[in-house]
């Protein structure tokens, strides 16, 4: 039993709800992804088709979505978290089976008017029964073995479905995301120390294996990684996606060649142009400036979410927040580091401004979550 | 951790004494207990948060960053540095030793597709067939719309190719730049440059090896960075060269000749100053290999130093040359010629089964005797006779700077038994190049010396060991000179520039079972000149010619090679800087005006 409940009464009830939403918090959003509207417009072409309607589409049902799950107590979300994991972990492992394949992996579950991506909502199933979590758990056993391995548990196991699909880039979100709601929860930070160490000795011991009889890695792995540092060695091949990319964003330069200038991306030189690297557009076509305005945005909501956070005196709501927070973080970052050559390629879009149905309701969701937390808080 | 008690006696009693619910103080209590373990909750809460806020602004900062230095880096198009960088694409030029160039090096572009960047490939590929009517339309659409990333068109363009191709606007169509090998003289000297390729290939660069000829012995060297495009120079002179294939292609197809070979080398230094071999091709378009037949029918194939005939009565001077060196005999000693004369079961005839009676020595060479050479050749015995012939380079391919020199391998007998000494003596039984041959009587000219040809540029003379004394090479130039003046070779006199020299008609031997062929010939004519100064030995070699001026078809070498060679004498010894000796005769009309 939280705290929360017996405080109900000074919360807002009804249409008064509408109130007290996070009202900037639904600017930024809307900024951001009209941003990615106006990018999906210019790489068709200037056409709304294929790319840019949809997503309005999308956005517009993601807003009522959002609002719906706002105007639900958090609480009873609080209590339908072990349910979603649980529902999200049996879409997972259905998508094993009947899943359809595209783009090389099995991702999708066809549900006929759209297609669903277990993955995508594991992302914020998994932030709230953590959160429930650490809720539940009395604050000194936070840091006992035993109740570690129990997150640790709930963290890799849907982690290990993603990965069977293939779907890197989404298994390092999940890891990534669990480990930070781990370490925000107050995890003794001995644990996060040692994975640390054990991570930078593992990388050294693989790279040292190289060449030798015992290699861990096959050696395709580690022309792989040979690329990644040095994309330019294989232009044509599997570097070929940054190098094109590291053009467009060159081309861009400081105030950008113009709305619908690019010529990286509107000749087709740069492959997943309206999805995960579409901020590659953007950056040619505004430069510097339109990047860092992107930046900024992206910035503003992680503090309007800290802030919120700070604010919530409950532990599940600030939790919570936190983790989304978290998660929307991890998806901007290792997009923008995979765009500009900062790190491997692994397909993570950029949020809200890639095209991309799942992806897109599933954060409209999570901050439907959030504005749900925020008006709910305790006063 | 010392807890307040949620229930203080001493509060309770006093609550009680003052009629208060002493609940209210438990619940008082637990509230600010709950209250002080949230607020140690969120201290330690908000430390992390302060950690993780720092590391997204870290985060932050470092694409914000990255942003900036992409934004501030110039465009660049990518370098293929792995895939190309380390293909030397920079070949060294080959002049002529005057400096003139003979293989070089242009700027081309190659083409190339990514069919999967194509906007419209069906066009394209229709588009390219009108600029390249050589390839296949149905092919091309197939590769262009298939799921290939990559693939070459065509390895060079021209300007005008490379601007039609531009003129498509097919994203998907690409233009590499690459170094290709141009050789600017056409054919002239092919047999001697052979040709290039392209080895490894980039989008960015091309390696350019060299497949034949000198191209591909020297293919290191012209290669090697090292150089520094230094040329490399040769010994040939284009002038020369170019003279000489044109009088030799002339003189191949007045006589009816289905090819024909030309080598003029300097005696004392074995530099060939042209080597010519017909038919020939265009190095910039080297044919294929023929697939079938005999690969001496291609005009790949260098007769010249690749091609190995029996060289017939041109061998002759060997034979007496060593008579004399041996001191057997000296030019006036009489030896009958006449025959029967039948050597291990079989007989030694001569030409036209003439009977020429007992001649000198001088005279057999002057009339191309062949028993007269052959009773040489059985005094001076087998053994010595092959001593001699391996001492002038007879036995092993010539040293020519060419990959071809090395297929150019001497056919001996063998059992080198009296009958083959004998008829070797006169040029039968023994296969060599006309380089070989060349070679054999440049040491006669010079003096002694067997000399080995080169196609690199001498600065002096380079004499091999002495093979002869001077007074034997001396008495047999003065017997070619002779056959020129009196003998076979009479066609082959130039006003001026004392040319010797010495036929051979040799009957082509059959390519299935054995014997020769009555009306196939292969007639050479070696000569040397000046007989004054010798300072060149010029052979020519003509396959199978036939001269059919007279009634009757003639196909001697006295009517084939000679007249060629002497008219290639008449083109080039002024061009070689030769000064024509005029004999005072000459100069009898003019009146000397001077006191």
């Amino acid at each position: 039993m939280s705290y929360l409940e017996y405080t109900v009464k000074t919360v807002p009830a009804g249409w008064r709800k509408m109130l007290f939403i996070n009202w900037p918090l639904v600017v930024l959003l809307t900024a951001i992804t009209g941003v990615g509207i106006l990018m999906l417009y210019s790489v068709a072409g200037g056409s709304m088709t294929p790319w840019a309607e949809p997503q309005l589409k999308r956005f517009a049902l993601g807003l009522a979505l959002m609002f719906i799950v706002a105007m639900v107590p958090i609480w009873f979300w609080r209590n339908m978290s072990v349910m979603a994991y649980l529902v999200a972990l049996a879409l997972l492992i259905a998508v094993e089976f009947f899943g359809s394949v595209g783009m090389g992996a099995q991702r999708w579950i066809d549900l006929g008017f759209m297609r669903l991506q277990p993955s995508e909502l594991m992302k914020i199933a998994m932030v709230m029964v953590l959160a429930g979590y650490y809720d539940w758990l009395p604050m000194k056993r936070v840091s006992h073995p035993f109740w570690v391995l129990v997150p640790v548990f709930i963290i890799l196991l849907p982690t290990f479905l993603v990965l069977t699909q293939p779907d890197l880039g989404t298994a390092i979100l999940l890891v990534a995301g669990g480990g930070l709601m781990m370490f925000l929860a107050g995890v003794h930070w001995a644990y996060f120390a040692t994975l640390l160490a054990a991570g930078i000795g593992g990388i050294y011991t693989v790279f040292l294996s190289r060449g030798t009889d015992w290699q861990l890695l096959k050696d395709y792995q580690f022309r792989r990684i040979d690329t990644f540092l040095d994309p330019s060695s294989d232009p044509l091949g599997a570097g070929y996606h940054i190098t094109q990319a590291k053009i467009a964003m060159g081309s861009g330069g400081w105030t950008g060649r113009g709305f619908m200038q690019g010529t990286q991306s509107r000749l087709n030189f740069l492959p997943e142009k309206h999805t995960d690297f579409i901020f590659n557009t953007l950056a040619e076509e505004f430069g510097f400036i339109g990047g860092m305005s992107l930046l900024i945005l992206y910035v503003l909501i992680l503090i309007f979410c800290i802030v919120s956070a700070l604010q919530n005196r409950d532990r599940y709501s600030s939790l919570l927040i936190l983790g989304i927070g978290v998660t929307f973080f991890l998806f901007f970052a290792v997009n923008m580091s995979m765009v500009m050559g900062l790190a491997p390629v692994v397909g993570v879009p950029l949020p809200l401004v890639s095209y991309g149905g799942s992806a897109m309701l599933v954060l409209m969701i999570a901050f439907g979550l959030v504005q749900s937390a925020h008006i709910h808080r305790p006063r | 951790m010392i807890r307040t008690p949620l229930r203080p006696l001493a509060r309770i009693l006093d609550a009680r004494r003052k009629g208060e619910n002493p609940d209210a103080i438990e619940r008082e209590n637990l509230r600010i207990r709950h209250e002080q373990m949230r607020d140690k909750a969120r201290l330690r809460a908000e430390g992390r948060l302060l950690v993780m806020a720092v590391m997204f602004f870290c985060a932050f900062g470092v694409v914000g960053a990255r942003m900036g230095t992409l934004a501030a880096s110039e465009p660049m198009e990518p370098r293929a540095q792995a895939t190309g960088a380390s293909i030397i694409a920079n070949r060294a030029d080959i002049v002529d030793r005057k400096g003139r160039i003979m293989a070089t090096n242009m700027e081309t572009f190659s083409l190339y597709a990514h069919p999967q960047q194509m906007i419209d490939p069906e066009r394209a590929a229709t588009e390219l067939v009108k600029i390249f009517p050589e390839l296949d339309h149905d092919r091309l659409r197939k590769d262009f719309t298939g799921n290939r990333k990559f693939m070459w068109v065509r390895k060079k363009l021209s300007p005008e190719q490379k601007q039609s191709v531009h003129d498509i606007g097919e994203p998907g169509l690409l233009f590499g730049p690459r170094e290709m090998r141009l050789y600017p003289n056409g054919a002239l000297a092919a047999h001697i440059l052979g040709g290039a390729s392209f080895g490894r290939e980039g989008v960015h660069s091309a390696e350019v090896i060299g497949t034949a000829g000198i191209e591909k012995f020297f293919d290191k060297e012209l290669r090697d960075p090292a150089r520094e495009g230094a040329p490399l120079q040769l010994s040939i002179d284009l002038t020369i060269q170019s003279a000489a294939e044109r009088v030799l292609l002339g003189g191949m197809k007045l006589l009816n000749a289905k090819g024909a070979a030309s080598v003029l080398m300097d005696v004392h230094t074995g530099e060939v100053i042209s080597i010519a071999s017909l038919p020939d091709f265009d190095p910039n378009d080297r044919p294929r290999p023929l697939t079938e037949g005999d690969a001496s029918d291609s005009p790949l194939f260098n007769r010249a130093v690749q091609g190995v005939y029996e060289l017939g009565s041109t061998f002759k001077i060997f034979a007496s040359a060593q008579a004399l060196e041996l001191g057997l005999v000296n030019p006036g000693t009489v030896i009958d010629t006449s025959g029967p004369m039948k050597v291990g079961g079989f007989k030694i005839g001569e030409f036209n089964n003439k009977n020429y009676g007992p001649l000198s020595v001088s005279d057999i060479i002057v009339k191309s005797s062949n028993r007269g050479t052959g009773r040489m050749a059985l005094s001076i015995g087998s053994k010595r006779q092959k001593e001699f012939l391996e001492d002038l380079g007879f036995f092993e391919p010539t040293p020519l700077e060419i990959v071809e020199a090395k297929g150019g391998q001497p056919l001996l007998p063998q059992k080198w038994t009296e009958l083959s000494s004998v008829t070797i003596s006169y040029g039968h039984g023994l296969s060599s190049s006309p380089l070989h041959l060349a070679a054999g009587y440049a040491a006669i000219a010079n003096g002694g010396h067997y000399v080995a040809p080169t196609l690199l540029r001498q600065d002096g003379p380079r004499l091999g060991p002495r093979v002869m004394s001077e007074r034997t090479a001396a008495q047999s130039l003065e017997m070619l000179r002779k056959v020129v003046t009196e003998g076979t070779a009479s066609f082959g006199e130039v006003p001026g520039y004392h040319v010797g020299g010495k036929t051979g008609t040799a009957d082509k031997p059959k390519r299935r079972g054995g014997g020769y062929y009555k009306d196939k010939v292969i007639n050479t004519f070696a000569s040397v000149f000046p007989t004054t100064d010798p300072k060149y030995v010029l052979i020519v070699t003509l396959d199978e010619p036939v001269e059919t001026s007279g009634t009757k078809p003639r196909r001697t070498a006295g009517w084939t090679a000679v007249p060629v060679a002497a008219e290639m004498i008449r083109r080039v010894a002024p061009l070689l800087g030769l000064r024509p000796d005029v004999e005072t005769r000459h100069l009898t009309g003019i009146i000397n005006t001077s006191n």
